[in-house]
């Protein structure tokens, strides 16, 4: 008989990770709850989490500093594992199988797959506009060194960027709920070798210095 | 002033405007200001910073009598002293500068927050401080570079045609308080009219480009302007074709329209797929489970 007599975890996400992540998932519900509510001027409810509108105006560039840079920490720490690979190609051609699951036919893939590189690459410059833009339409301590024109550009970029930075917070949640196991996995650190073998195969190959636990 | 006479909104719905009973019904009103007449005394930013409890710091001595220099959160209305060198003579040519309060109003389509900015059924557009927030979008929105953010409680301050005055039958302070009749109020109708005679009398005195600012790009103001030569209005420092930005209408009209219609498709895209597609769930190993290249060996191990 086998030696094997429970689950065999897998460490994927560092602690330092973890806080990092739901830091951001945090202080990023609090960024968008208060700037929709300058959005749809007609939702200002939404900011109301911050107190008052002129409160959620105050604290929207604060929490979102507070959420862009720990995000640019974590796309730095994670950029070794979202290279592009030759094989993400087939990966990326595969997608309607990847989507209705037809497990046989999904090419094997990496520590993160294609999907999840162009979401990381997402955050990249969506974290870097939004920060930069934001800086240049913070009334009234950075607005006023800029002209008019520019503040005015700045603005749309900030809306742009930031619809662009929810819509793959959307997808990731989706896909996050989804896969199951992977919200464990945020949270605790760990996934199972099984849980592997099915979404990421070659993590476990190509990863030589994965933990073992 | 009254809020039952507004008739445009920040910040809201155009399936749900504001009181639309009056439009038409109330007269609009307009200021004239008349640059030809204007000798420079400041009489209308005193008035305005008298009627409206206004106190800009003193600063120094830049070589100008335009003091302070540029609008602000303390000064709502500013004497403009540009200087104007023609034919080897210096000459001035005041602009008597504060809102034009536009019948379409950049700052009105900019504004982040429902009800800040409003536009009266008089055409007159006013601020409502308790409800700025301070995000300084209408300052960066308007064509005229009116508005000012204040550092002291990150609101948006402009002229208000004096509002409360208005409401009670009284013309603006700045309008009060001229000394030589460049300024003058009352119904759009009659300054139109005025100023055309006015614009005709200065083309017969010899002045070929008289003409009224009026500018169609922000749908007329209700301060008009009557300049010597109306085809060089950045001479009076007053912009050639204000409009509305290009960013601000992007911004309202396909940004946020388009935006919309992403996060929800995104979103409806999402839970049709979890329902349709179910639950992606590992069958996690069971005690006992070896990988499979692990069994091939063992076996090989037990043949031998």
């Amino acid at each position: 008989m086998s030696k094997h007599n429970k689950q065999e975890m897998v460490v994927r996400h560092k602690l330092f990770d973890r806080i990092c992540h739901w830091f951001i998932v945090a202080v990023g519900l609090v960024t968008f709850l208060t700037g929709f509510s300058f959005f749809y001027p007609s939702f200002q409810w939404l900011g109301a989490i911050a107190g008052t509108p002129q409160l959620a105006k105050f604290i929207h560039p604060i929490a979102g500093l507070m959420m862009c840079l720990p995000l640019m920490l974590m796309l730095v720490r994670y950029y070794h594992h979202n290279k592009w690979e030759k094989h993400d190609l087939a990966w990326m051609l595969a997608i309607k199988d990847v989507m209705f699951e037809n497990e046989e036919k999904i090419p094997p893939i990496g520590h993160y797959n294609p999907g999840q590189k162009v979401l990381f690459r997402a955050f990249v410059l969506t974290s870097i506009t939004l920060t930069v833009t934001g800086f240049i339409m913070w009334q009234p301590y950075f607005a006023p060194y800029f002209s008019a024109t520019v503040v005015g550009w700045a603005i749309v970029l900030h809306a742009i960027s930031a619809l662009i930075m929810l819509m793959f917070v959307m997808v990731h949640f989706w896909m996050a709920t989804w896969v199951e196991g992977s919200i464990t996995g945020m949270l605790y650190g760990k996934v199972s070798k099984a849980w592997c073998r099915k979404h990421h195969p070659l993590m476990l190959d190509e990863h030589s210095d994965v933990e073992k636990h | 002033m009254a809020t039952q006479d507004i008739i445009q909104r920040s910040g809201t719905s155009q399936a749900t405007p504001p009181a639309q009973a009056r439009v038409g019904g109330v007269k609009q009103i307009a200021k004239l200001f008349d640059a030809t007449k204007c000798n420079g005394c400041k009489a209308c930013q005193v008035a305005c910073s008298e009627w409206n409890d206004l106190r800009e710091e003193v600063g120094s001595f830049q070589g100008t009598y335009q003091n302070p220099a540029s609008l602000s959160p303390e000064c709502w209305t500013l004497m403009k002293y540009n200087e104007i060198e023609d034919q080897g003579k210096l000459r001035w040519q005041f602009t008597h500068s504060a809102c034009m309060h536009c019948a379409d109003p950049a700052c009105l389509k900019a504004c982040s927050t429902s009800g800040a900015i409003i536009q009266h059924a008089n055409g007159t557009v006013d601020f409502d401080s308790d409800k700025c927030i301070g995000c300084g979008y209408c300052a960066s929105a308007c064509p005229f570079d009116i508005p000012k953010i204040s550092a002291v409680d990150n609101k948006a301050y402009k002229c208000t045609m004096c509002s409360d005055r208005l409401a009670v039958g009284l013309e603006p302070s700045c309008v009060k308080s001229c000394t030589t009749g460049a300024l003058r109020f009352g119904t759009r109708e009659d300054m139109l009219f005025s100023a055309e005679k006015r614009v005709n009398e200065l083309k017969e005195r010899g002045f070929p480009k008289a003409g009224l600012y009026n500018p169609e790009g922000v749908g007329g103001t209700g301060m008009l302007m009557v300049l010597h030569d109306v085809t060089q209005p950045e001479t009076y420092e007053m912009p050639k074709d204000p409009q509305i930005p290009l960013s601000v209408t992007l911004w309202q009209d396909w940004v946020k329209p388009l935006g919309t219609v992403g996060l929800l498709a995104t979103a409806a895209v999402a839970c049709l797929h979890k329902i349709t597609v179910g639950r992606n769930i590992v069958e996690e190993d069971q005690p006992g489970y070896q990988p499979p290249e692990e069994e091939v060996k063992q076996e090989e191990e037990a043949k031998k």
